[in-house]
């Protein structure tokens, strides 16, 4: 007995020692070290750094890091990372009744600048007026025109008062504080000159800033010294090597050079990564971004007008293979969907409603027979010049004869591609597209890609010119709900338009697929604005 | 010879207005907005009307190219005639001033380009005139297979073979990347020593295609050099062997060898488009393929100017030169 107690105990023993070490080394390799510096490679380089004129995902990534932002998204994975939540506003803003005016305070006394100036509400109200500059030609007018007297600068609709920022609307706006966690919004000096060309290294007051940008060649950004706040900031720099091709940086990656793979690696290179690394578990990370891919239908065009169109919209969501169009994006390129909402937005219901493993022919020639179309009817499909969208449209073109359709290939450099669909009259029946979100909320795709109260002469990006007063009517009072019911009325448009009267066939939602170093120890990804670098730790 | 120089100049001058004429044309002809481009997918149509007109493409063609000439000229008469600084513009991408983009990438692509050309000329050289001395032995045979491997290889090919096995697998150059010649002080990541550790890589990969072509060149030069009067002459009057070659020979063969290399390094000063995409170099061949790419005229426009000024007057050069050596050429 004594023999067995004594053997039980040494098990015992053994065991927590196991489970202690086994502990230790899971948290070795997902935890690291303050400091060090982080070597970037990106392939091209980002627009600007200026936060008034930055529109893209890479300049996005830094500005997450170096902005300070009335409201921003919290460094956390997943779903808990697009709450947004006050960061220099003490809390939510006040709202008036009539929704028509935001009330911040500001409390950002856990920073300055990284020139040392203090921050108040009145950088906030500088970043307004900068966007709102004439001179500045500042992309950002097109998520604060409702903003009174946002035409000119400084915009009269933005009083500070003490700490308190007030901003007046022309009409109620719930996606309002989302659209003010955008980088255009972060707080900037107000001395910042409204210099057209952009500011190259401006101040900032997150826990980071830019201290150097040599165009087309580097970028280095390095901890405000300034920062006391709750943003972990684990290194001391991030040092952006621009230029490099795919191939040479996943070289590069492997042997160490660069810590960080930000311009992606060759898609031919994903599944080798894939297997060399495993899938999110050190080094090589695959994350659901708030985008999607679909292919629109044009609703001008008689194929696509009215209800027989929708029953041949309808056709075109079963026959087309879902699963083989994603895979010409590359091993782990996305997500297969037939929504428009993506995963991880507010307001997503998944409601299968199209088969997303492969063609239903049977059910879409079905549909098609419905629609009345003619056997052999041409179709015109305008896609980009890339190999990958010409190898969708042949699948496509494949998939929609088995329902007798003839599609058409017509394949542009992506800006011509851009400039034809979004003109009216363009005579292209279905064409490629994607979105990736401005900012977490479905207004933004719902709204912005289908309201057809919105559509132009020119320049559209409802590209399937859906204008259905019904929906217009639907979309339009979703816009004005908060909370809760906002986000329930934008899942039933979602899926009611994709059931009744599909304005496109959403095909995939997009993945980052995100390649570290070995020494990269700690990682957090955003949706919104994909990899943490605040939160980065090195082992 | 004045009369000749002149005529050369303003067909030089011609060419120039020529290949900037029908640049633009090509980018109007394309029917993307960058005006559009420049408002990002939320483009509003306020947006991009006012950017239209920060940029100038809501003018015509016409104007649009007589803005572009008049920057460029280096004297105005606006306000009295003076000189001025010429100017290529602002970049629609990211609005920088091209003149400093072109600036920057151009002594990269000179880095490339010249240090390649001596790379070419050192293999080539002594190869070629080898192979002309001992037509059909193994060293020429060897030296016939390079020659159709350097051909026909692509150089994004040969670039990522070296990468990788240079590079990578064996660690002895840097698998990407440029460093400046000039160094601030403090700053060891530049200087000549890691300058030239950072194109080996390149020069090796840009120089092959040359190398090949200029290697058949030199044998076929050479050997029909070999076979003149003037050298079977010197030969008879006991002329040492060495100074056959050198006085008699190699001066002769040689003369077009000079020739092609001046047209070839203007050419490649143009933008060495493929060994700047493999090495991540940013020259002026890589800089013209991303303005390409974002629909970003004023940056082509610049990369096409100046490559038009280079070939023009390394053109020129030869041309003078050849006038200067064969007095044909002068009278006709």
């Amino acid at each position: 007995m004594s023999r067995k107690l004594w053997l039980s105990t040494v098990l015992v023993v053994i065991g927590l020692f196991s489970v202690l070490a086994g502990g230790a080394s899971a948290k070795s390799s997902h935890a690291g070290a303050t400091g060090g510096t982080l070597t970037v490679d990106l392939l091209s380089d980002v627009d600007y750094t200026d936060p008034a004129l930055d529109y893209l995902s890479t300049g996005w990534e830094i500005e997450y890091a170096t902005c300070l932002k009335l409201m921003n998204y919290p460094d956390a994975n997943g779903a808990k990372g697009a709450q947004l939540v006050p960061e220099a506003a003490a809390g939510f803003p006040k709202v008036s009744n009539n929704g028509k005016t935001y009330d911040f305070t500001v409390n950002a006394g856990f920073t300055k600048f990284s020139d040392g100036s203090p921050v108040t509400a009145a950088n906030f109200k500088a970043a307004i007026d900068r966007d709102a500059d004439p001179k500045m030609q500042s992309p950002a007018v097109a998520f604060f025109s409702d903003i009174v007297g946002s035409s000119k600068s400084p915009v009269s609709g933005v009083k500070v008062k003490g700490n308190h920022l007030i901003i007046n609307l022309t009409q109620n706006a719930p996606d309002f504080v989302a659209r003010m966690a955008m980088p255009f919004f972060c707080a900037v000096p107000t001395n910042l000159p409204h210099d057209p060309n952009g500011v190259l290294a401006p101040p900032s007051a997150g826990p980071y800033y830019i201290s150097e940008h040599t165009p087309n060649k580097s970028i280095t950004v390095k901890r405000n010294p300034n920062y006391k706040g709750k943003r972990p900031h684990n290194l001391t720099q991030i040092n952006y090597v621009i230029g490099n091709s795919q191939a040479a940086t996943y070289l590069r990656a492997q042997q160490g050079a660069t810590d960080y793979a930000a311009g992606g690696i060759p898609s031919a290179s994903y599944a080798e990564a894939a297997s060399k690394y495993g899938v999110n578990k050190a080094q090589f990370w695959v994350k659901p971004q708030l985008g999607v891919r679909y292919l629109a239908f044009n609703h001008d065009r008689p194929e696509f007008k009215g209800a027989k169109g929708a029953l041949l919209a309808k056709a075109v969501n079963y026959a087309i293979d879902r699963k083989a169009i994603l895979a010409q994006g590359g091993y782990l390129g996305g997500k297969r969907t037939d929504q428009i909402l993506p995963p991880g937005m507010a307001g997503f219901r998944d409601a299968n409603l199209y088969p997303l493993k492969g063609a239903d022919p049977t059910t879409a020639k079905k549909y098609a027979a419905q629609s009345g179309v003619a056997s052999g009817t041409g179709i015109e499909y305008y896609t980009s010049s890339t190999a990958a969208s010409a190898a969708v449209g042949q699948i496509v073109q494949y998939d929609l004869k088995q329902i007798g359709l003839n599609v058409n290939i017509h394949q542009f450099a992506r800006a011509v591609q851009i400039d034809k669909e979004g003109t009216r009259g363009e005579p292209f029946d279905i064409t490629s597209e994607g979105w990736i979100a401005d900012y977490a909320d479905p207004f933004d795709f719902i709204n912005v890609l289908l309201d057809g109260g919105n559509l132009h002469a020119s320049n559209n990006n409802n590209v399937a010119y859906f204008n259905d007063p019904a929906y217009n009517k639907q979309m339009n009072s979703a816009a004005l709900l908060s909370g809760a019911p906002r986000y329930k009325a934008y899942s039933n448009l979602d899926v009611a338009m994709m059931h009744d009267n599909p304005p496109w066939a959403a095909t995939s939602n997009f993945n980052d697929r995100i390649l570290l170093s070995s020494k990269v120890g700690c990682f957090t990804f955003n949706a919104t604005y994909s990899v943490d670098l605040a939160a980065i730790c090195l082992k | 010879m004045l009369r000749y120089l002149i005529r050369r100049l303003l067909w030089a001058v011609l060419l120039f207005v020529a290949v900037t004429i029908v640049t633009y044309i090509i980018f109007y002809a394309i029917p993307a907005d960058p005006a559009r481009l420049a408002c990002g997918q939320r483009a509003t149509p306020e947006c991009i009307k006012r950017a239209a007109h920060y940029l100038g493409t809501d003018r015509p063609l016409y104007f649009q190219y007589y803005k572009f000439f008049g920057r460029l000229m280096p004297f105005s008469f606006r306000g009295g005639p003076h000189l001025k600084e010429p100017r290529l513009g602002r970049s629609f991408t990211n609005r920088q001033s091209v003149n400093s983009v072109v600036a920057h990438a151009a002594p990269v692509t000179a880095s490339l380009v010249f240090g390649g050309a001596v790379f070419w000329m050192l293999i080539a050289l002594p190869v070629g005139i080898l192979s002309a001395l001992r037509p059909r032995s193994l060293l020429d045979r060897i030296a016939m297979v390079f020659v159709l491997v350097g051909i026909s290889a692509h150089p994004v090919w040969i670039g990522l073979l070296f990468a990788y096995f240079f590079g990578f697998k064996a660690g002895l150059f840097p698998i990407t990347g440029y460093s400046d010649f000039f160094a601030h002080s403090g700053d060891t990541s530049a200087g000549p020593v890691q300058w030239a550790y950072h194109l080996v890589l390149p020069w090796a990969t840009f120089a092959i295609l040359f190398a090949a072509l200029y290697v058949r060149m030199i044998r076929a030069n050479v050997m029909e050099t070999l076979n003149e009067d003037y050298v079977r002459t010197a030969r008879a009057k006991g002329a040492p062997e060495w100074l056959v070659m050198r006085s008699h020979v190699l001066r002769n063969a040689l003369l077009p060898v000079v020739t092609m290399l001046g047209m070839d390094i203007g050419i490649a000063l143009g933008g060495a488009i493929f060994t700047e995409s493999v090495y991540g170099l940013p020259g002026l061949g890589k800089t013209a393929i991303t303005a390409i790419d974002s629909f970003d005229l004023p940056t082509t426009q610049g990369v096409v100017v100046f490559a038009t000024l280079v070939i023009i007057v390394f053109n020129l050069i030869i041309d003078l030169l050849y006038a200067v050596i064969d007095p044909r050429i002068r009278l006709s």
